[in-house]
């Protein structure tokens, strides 16, 4: 399993969506930096909050740019196994169908969150450089922030993979998970203009993926913030197993 | 006695009303050149496929190297396959493609990646990309890919699909070279059946899912050569009139009721006369002699009727 994902991070060092990830991050993160304006894009209603909040931290409210980021991680590492055939080499010789799932997953998972934290780290230090105190927190306020967004991140990273191992097709794959966060907001925005609806819509808003992001990284209940994490972890558990029988049992083509 | 390194056993593989595998039986020993003949879609690459463990049995079993089941898994390691069209990364070159497949499978030694690559002379093309390799070129990856671990045996399907003249008979070297050198078992599955013959030593018929027959390069040589069949139903007598009357040594008894005869310059007129002079009811002399695709052509027939 450890040379399996050996290779990966070899073949990922020569892909194009390795560079393409780095481009979107920098381009993003340099924007904010420059301008001393938090960059990025929400879903949701736009959050209010203290002025004591510096622009690092409010910047990963913004983080729901990675939810589109990160589906170039998961497509190199999975899908392309499948629209390129090469899933054939190795289940025929080199590893089993499970032990293929179960280290495909650890590193996909693996490699996606070390590049979420790697970006937004490097987003930070690069901020405290060029802007200094006045537009940046102590590294602990930082982190706070980023970590509280962590088992959000590895629920989405975790569904892509179940996607990607679903739709085994890169098309399907790219459509079903740019178009799933859209699709739910437009759903929830008619249901919440429909008087008898109305209830269930401002919840699903309230646990929309961007307003997630938003509210961990800044401020939330403890109710609201247990009530994400226990999200996080049935859909990173669900997509898990769900991902695994589905790989172990369907023919592949 | 020759050590088994694949054998099936009523292998069997449906899909819905579909079977696309009827339980087949076959047997690879070591260093065997084991050619597997069929039409397109009779079956060979669903019977690699399931020994290689990228699609599942309905029915029957196989072992590998002896062992069976999960044992079997293990010794995958010892297989280098090509199934079906070669796949590689696009972006990335011969070297690197193949590169990635040595990190996979724990290669510590990188030349064996050049040993590979030269085998199948593509050591000028090692930085090319995958994406801009012609199919023939695309072949010989996936022939150096299966080989790269230095196999004990190696599955190849359509192998010489796309390859020019050149091509195949460079591959057909590579095929014996792999064989005698390096004691490489292999299996190759094919619809040329001249070109299988002209490397194979032993040899499986597949026709809609079912075996037709497994037979040894002698005994397919000896089917298609030219003779008499002669049809009795008293082989053991006609048998000691052909050597005691008439000199005959040269032939087979096929089975209760046939004899073939392939020693040259027997009149069949002399023969039919010296035998009914003894007492033999002879049902039938007839000359047989049939090229390979003939014979296919017959065993599926003879399967269908």
């Amino acid at each position: 399993m450890i040379n399996l994902m050996k290779a990966e991070l070899y073949r990922m060092t020569k892909s194009k969506g390795f560079y393409l990830f780095w481009l979107f991050a920098v381009i993003t993160f340099m924007i904010s930096v420059l301008y001393h304006e938090p960059g990025g894009i929400s879903l949701g209603a736009p959050l209010d909050y203290s002025d004591d909040i510096k622009m690092d931290v409010a910047q990963t409210a913004m983080n729901f740019s990675y939810y589109f980021f990160l589906i170039i991680p998961v497509f190199c590492i999975i899908s392309s196994e499948f629209s390129e055939h090469t899933i054939k080499n190795t289940i025929t010789s080199a590893i089993s169908r499970k032990k293929y799932f179960t280290a495909k997953y650890a590193f996909t998972l693996f490699y996606s969150l070390l590049s979420f934290l790697t970006a937004n780290y490097l987003f930070y230090f690069v901020n405290r450089i060029i802007n200094g105190s006045k537009y940046s927190s102590p590294v602990s306020d930082y982190s706070k922030a980023l970590f509280s967004q962590l088992p959000l991140f590895t629920a989405i990273v975790s569904l892509f993979i179940f996607l990607a191992f679903l739709f085994r097709k890169g098309a399907a794959f790219n459509a079903v998970t740019i178009i799933t966060p859209i699709a739910y907001t437009s759903i929830s925005l008619v249901l919440y203009g429909i008087e008898g609806t109305k209830k269930a819509a401002e919840k699903l808003l309230t646990y929309e993926i961007s307003t997630m992001i938003s509210r961990l990284a800044l401020e939330c209940t403890d109710s609201y913030r247990t009530k994400c994490y226990i999200i996080s972890i049935v859909v990173t558990v669900s997509s898990f197993v769900l991902g695994y029988v589905l790989f172990t049992k369907r023919e592949l083509e | 006695m020759r050590e088994i390194v694949l054998q099936t056993k009523q292998l069997t593989k449906r899909y819905r009303s579909f079977t696309a595998l009827d339980h087949a039986d076959m047997t690879v020993y070591r260093e065997d050149i084991y050619g597997l003949i069929g039409r397109n879609g009779a079956g060979k690459t669903t019977m690699m496929k399931l020994v290689t463990g990228l699609s599942e049995q309905t029915e029957g079993e196989y072992s590998i190297f002896g062992k069976t089941g999960s044992a079997a898994e293990k010794e995958k390691r010892r297989i280098g396959c090509l199934i079906e069209n070669p796949a590689f990364f696009g972006n990335l070159t011969a070297y690197q493609n193949l590169r990635y497949y040595c990190y996979q499978k724990g290669i510590t030694d990188l030349k064996q990646i050049d040993e590979a690559l030269e085998l199948v002379q593509l050591t000028d093309v090692r930085n090319k990309k995958f994406r801009k390799f012609s199919l023939g070129m695309k072949q010989r990856l996936g022939i150096a890919f299966a080989v790269l671990d230095n196999p004990d045996l190696v599955i190849l399907d359509e192998p010489i699909n796309g390859l020019d003249p050149i091509g195949i008979s460079e591959l057909r070297d590579t095929f014996r070279k792999l064989s005698q050198e390096r004691g490489i078992t292999l299996i190759i599955s094919s619809h040329i059946l001249s070109e299988l013959y002209a490397v194979a030593n032993r040899f499986l018929f597949i026709d809609k899912g079912k075996v037709l027959k497994e037979v040894t390069k002698q005994e397919l040589d000896l089917e298609c050569s030219r003779c008499l069949v002669v049809k009795t139903d008293d082989t053991k007598k006609t048998a000691t009139i052909l050597e005691s009357k008439l000199n005959i040594t040269d032939y087979k008894v096929t089975d209760m009721s046939e004899i073939r005869i392939y020693q040259e310059n027997v009149s069949p007129k002399e023969l039919n006369r010296t035998l009914i002079q003894n007492g033999i009811d002879v049902d039938g002399i007839t000359e047989s002699g049939v090229s390979l695709e003939d014979y296919f052509k017959q065993l599926v027939g003879e399967v269908r009727s």
